[in-house]
Formats: structure tokens, C-alpha cells, sequence
């Protein structure tokens, strides 16, 4: 047995091992696993038995989107099924999270497409690893012009900038209106306070009022 | 406590790890290659001026842990370091992306690295600047090549000494041997032998001697040279780098023989 798996004194094996399994979570350390384990004993069995059929009923449901490739557990996701939205402006983002915050926002009603990922060649991630084909051919498929914006809203860091670049040059053929996220000062924030690369950005991509 | 210390870095790899903390792997110019966690780091702004992430160039505080591999990092300043932003340009991004992990690859934690540092941060600013061409790249992996150990010549034959340009001889580059062979010297059986052009020979040789300012401004060596050093490396590394294929699909041949 490794280290990691060594068992806690004081507790027994079955609640070790939870605890090292929910020690795998983001940001969860071994000392609040423990606590969230000795949590778990406390509850009903019925509230046990809930929690434990939702992580399955969620790992063998939930899938992507034939078409934005956002989370889903359906072939089509509920944004791409709502014919409320408008279908003509997609906003390309790198992960289902940001997706959410989109969302979050609402002050955006197109459609999506996740990309998975941002270029990293270092790590051997290049365009092929991510859904680029895919959003091509989907506007390839859809009747000419009925696709009139793309909006890439990548991370403001280098490889999404960079991301940002690879598809602004792939999507030029199909001759789509592309633009990027605005970057710059954060709502509330004061300039006195800000970094210099943001107070840099903010004037960069500052606009006419 | 360990007592914080500074030195300016330069981000070569980061990943994110747990909810809000980063592990990176810097290369600094008095503490050679460090790798460290910075905790909280995609919440605060404040205590990270610069997000740390592959081109960052920050002045790194951090103090050492008494059992552990990775420094904590607690801060990252600007500190009028000069910015290396190469994604407004593909080939800048894929030819900057090569050199961080080339540095990484070549670059060991613990060992004095000050060579290593000032040579990626003068082709990052050339990079930035100039964009990129294949005589920086070419310029960058020999002088890498030779800080880490592995400087190779290409001036004479190996076995023979005869001078390059010599007796109208044929060279190629046999990557068993780090350096060239004469064709009377190489054996047919040789492995992994690149002929190289008379041209080629000339330019890598002053890509090698000039500062790497200068040998921006000079002609690549043909591709058979560039296929030389690629064979190199991997060989040096037991590995092709992964950053190798996106660089060729972005800086393509008849980029690289024009420039």
C-alpha cells in the first residue's frame, strides 16, 4: 500500500478510503476529506443512497452536445434545442465552466461552442485537439449567411489569445463576422488599484462613447 | 519560517491544480530552474500582479519549504521586466512555446542556469520584437545545445579534423557522433547522417558564434540543417519535443529558407 493510501489512525479502512477518494476533488485537502467523510457517516442511508445514485445517474447521463459539445444528457443540448435563441451568433469558448459564466451573465442569447481546451503546444495540444473541425464544419453546414457572427471567447491569456488568432484565421474562408471579448477594467474595480497589464488592455481596446 | 526570497523568472510551464492554486515551473537567473506552487493564485490580483503563465517574466518571491520539492511562491511583481506577448502572431507563439519547453527539456532543477536564462530571455525579446524566423530558432537551439554541455561544431570533420569547405568534400552531420564527418570518414552504415549542404555548414557555424541579436538578422541554414538539429535533439533527449509539430505546421519551409 502507497503512502497516500495508508490508513488515517483512528479510522476505519471504509472511511479511509472515502476520504482519500474525495481528497481527489479540487481544493479538497486530506483534513477536510476526513471531515467531509465523518459528514457523510452522519446522514440518513436514504440521503446516502441519493448522493450515491446521483454521481452515477450523472456519470452515465450526462455526455456532450452533438453540436456545441457543452455538456449535455441528450444527443442536443437545451441551448441548441431552444429555437428562442439565436442561432446566428455562436460565442466560442474553451470550457463547459465558461460556458456557464456566460450564462451567468445573461446578456448573451446565441448559441455556444465548446472548444475543450486552448492551443498548448508544450503539452502537445494543437489544433487537432480541439473542437475546431467541428465548428467549421458547422458553419459550413449551415445555409450561407445564416451564420453572421462568431464571437471568440477564449481566456485572456496568452494561449487563448493565441487560440483566439488560429481560429480568427481558420473562420476568414467562410467569411463570418469574428470578434473577440473586450478586455480591460472589471466592473467596480478602481484604476488607482489595477495592474498594469489590464490598465494596458483597458486602453487598448478602449471605445468611442 | 524560511525567509522570502525574489529573482526574476521566467515562466516556462504552469498548470492549474485544485481550485484557485497554480504549479509552475520557472527558470530563474540566480536560482536556476525552481518549481513552485502559488496558492490562491487565479483569485488574487493582488498578490499577483502578473498571472503566471507559460512568457510570464516576473520578479518571483518565494520561500523554500524545509521538505519539499516545490517552493511556495507568494508574490509576482511586474517590476519593469520586459513583457514577452507573443500571441498576437502564430508562428511567434508556436516558435516562443518551442523555446520554453526546448529550456525545460535541456534545463536541470539545482544546476547554475544564469547562461541558460540570459539566452531565453534575449530570444524571447528578439521574438517579440522581430518575430519569428528560422535563424532565431536555429541560433537559439545551438547556443542552448552548448550551454547544456552539448556544443557542436561544424567547422570540421570530427574524426579527420579536415576543415569544412576543404578538398571539395562532401559533409553530413551524423547525430551518434554530435558533429560532422567528412565523406571519406563516414561509414555507409552511419545512422542518422544528414548531408549538408556547403551553405548550410557556412550559416550554422556563424549562427553559433554570433550574440543572438545579430543572428536573428542573418539568413537561416537550409532545412537540411534544421533536420540535422532536430535529430539531434530528440536523439540528446530520447524524445521529440511536443511542441515540435505544431512549430512546423506555423513556420514553414519556405519561410524558413527565406529568412
Amino acid at each position: 500500500m502507497s503512502d497516500n493510501h495508508r490508513g488515517i489512525e483512528g479510522l476505519p479502512p471504509a472511511m479511509t478510503r472515502l476520504a482519500h477518494e474525495l481528497a481527489r476533488l479540487p481544493g479538497i485537502g486530506e483534513k477536510t476529506a476526513t471531515r467531509l467523510a465523518l459528514v457523510l457517516l452522519s446522514w440518513p442511508r436514504e440521503r446516502v443512497i441519493e448522493l450515491a445514485e446521483s454521481l452515477l445517474e450523472m456519470k452515465e447521463r450526462v455526455g456532450l452536445c452533438a453540436s456545441c459539445f457543452g455538456l449535455s444528457d441528450c444527443a442536443t443540448c437545451a441551448v441548441c434545442a431552444n429555437s428562442g435563441r439565436d442561432h446566428g451568433i455562436i460565442c466560442v469558448v474553451e470550457t463547459p465552466a465558461d460556458l456557464l459564466a456566460i450564462e451567468r451573465s445573461r446578456s448573451f442569447t446565441g448559441a455556444y461552442h465548446v472548444l475543450h481546451g486552448a492551443l498548448a503546444p508544450a503539452q502537445g495540444i494543437g489544433p487537432d485537439d480541439l473542437k475546431i473541425g467541428p465548428l467549421i464544419a458547422r458553419i459550413e453546414g449551415r445555409p450561407a449567411g445564416s451564420v453572421r457572427e462568431v464571437i471568440i471567447a477564449t481566456n485572456a491569456t496568452i494561449e487563448g489569445d493565441a487560440t483566439a488568432l488560429y481560429l480568427a484565421k481558420a473562420l476568414k474562408p467562410l467569411e463570418v463576422k469574428t470578434t473577440r471579448l473586450a478586455r480591460g477594467l472589471p466592473t467596480g474595480s478602481d484604476l488607482e488599484y489595477s495592474d498594469v497589464a489590464t490598465v494596458s488592455a483597458a486602453l487598448s481596446y478602449r471605445r468611442e462613447l | 519560517m524560511a525567509a522570502e526570497e525574489r529573482a526574476a523568472a521566467i515562466v516556462l510551464r504552469a498548470s492549474d491544480y485544485g481550485e484557485a492554486d497554480r504549479i509552475v515551473s520557472a527558470l530563474t537567473r540566480e536560482h536556476g530552474k525552481l518549481g513552485g506552487i502559488a496558492r490562491g493564485l487565479r483569485k488574487s490580483r493582488g498578490r499577483f500582479e502578473r498571472r503566471l503563465e507559460p512568457f510570464s517574466h516576473v520578479m518571483l518571491c518565494f520561500r523554500r519549504r524545509p521538505h519539499g520539492e516545490l517552493v511556495f511562491i507568494t508574490r509576482a511583481e511586474s517590476a519593469g521586466l520586459e513583457v514577452y506577448e507573443p500571441g498576437d502572431d502564430l508562428a511567434k507563439f508556436a516558435l516562443g512555446a518551442y523555446m520554453l519547453e526546448l529550456s525545460s527539456a535541456l534545463i536541470r532543477e539545482g544546476s547554475d542556469a544564469a547562461g541558460a536564462y540570459d539566452l531565453l530571455a534575449g530570444a524571447l525579446g528578439e521574438l517579440c520584437r522581430r518575430g519569428a524566423s528560422n535563424a532565431l530558432r536555429q541560433a537559439f537551439e545551438l547556443k542552448l545545445l552548448r550551454w547544456a554541455g552539448y556544443g557542436l561544431d561544424f567547422s570540421c570533420c570530427r574524426r579527420c579534423a579536415v576543415g569544412a569547405g576543404e578538398h571539395d568534400l562532401r559533409f553530413a552531420f551524423v547525430v551518434a557522433e554530435g558533429g560532422l564527418l567528412c565523406e571519406r570518414c563516414r561509414r555507409a552504415s552511419s545512422t542518422g547522417a544528414q548531408a549538408l549542404a556547403p551553405i548550410s555548414l557556412g550559416q550554422l557555424q556563424r549562427l553559433t558564434i554570433l550574440p543572438i541579436d545579430a543572428a536573428c538578422a542573418e539568413p537561416a541554414a537550409l532545412a537540411d540543417a534544421g533536420g540535422a538539429i532536430n535529430r539531434f535533439i530528440a536523439y540528446t533527449l530520447e524524445r521529440k519535443l511536443r511542441s515540435l509539430a505544431f512549430l512546423e505546421a506555423m513556420l514553414p519551409a519556405s519561410v524558413r529558407a527565406q529568412s
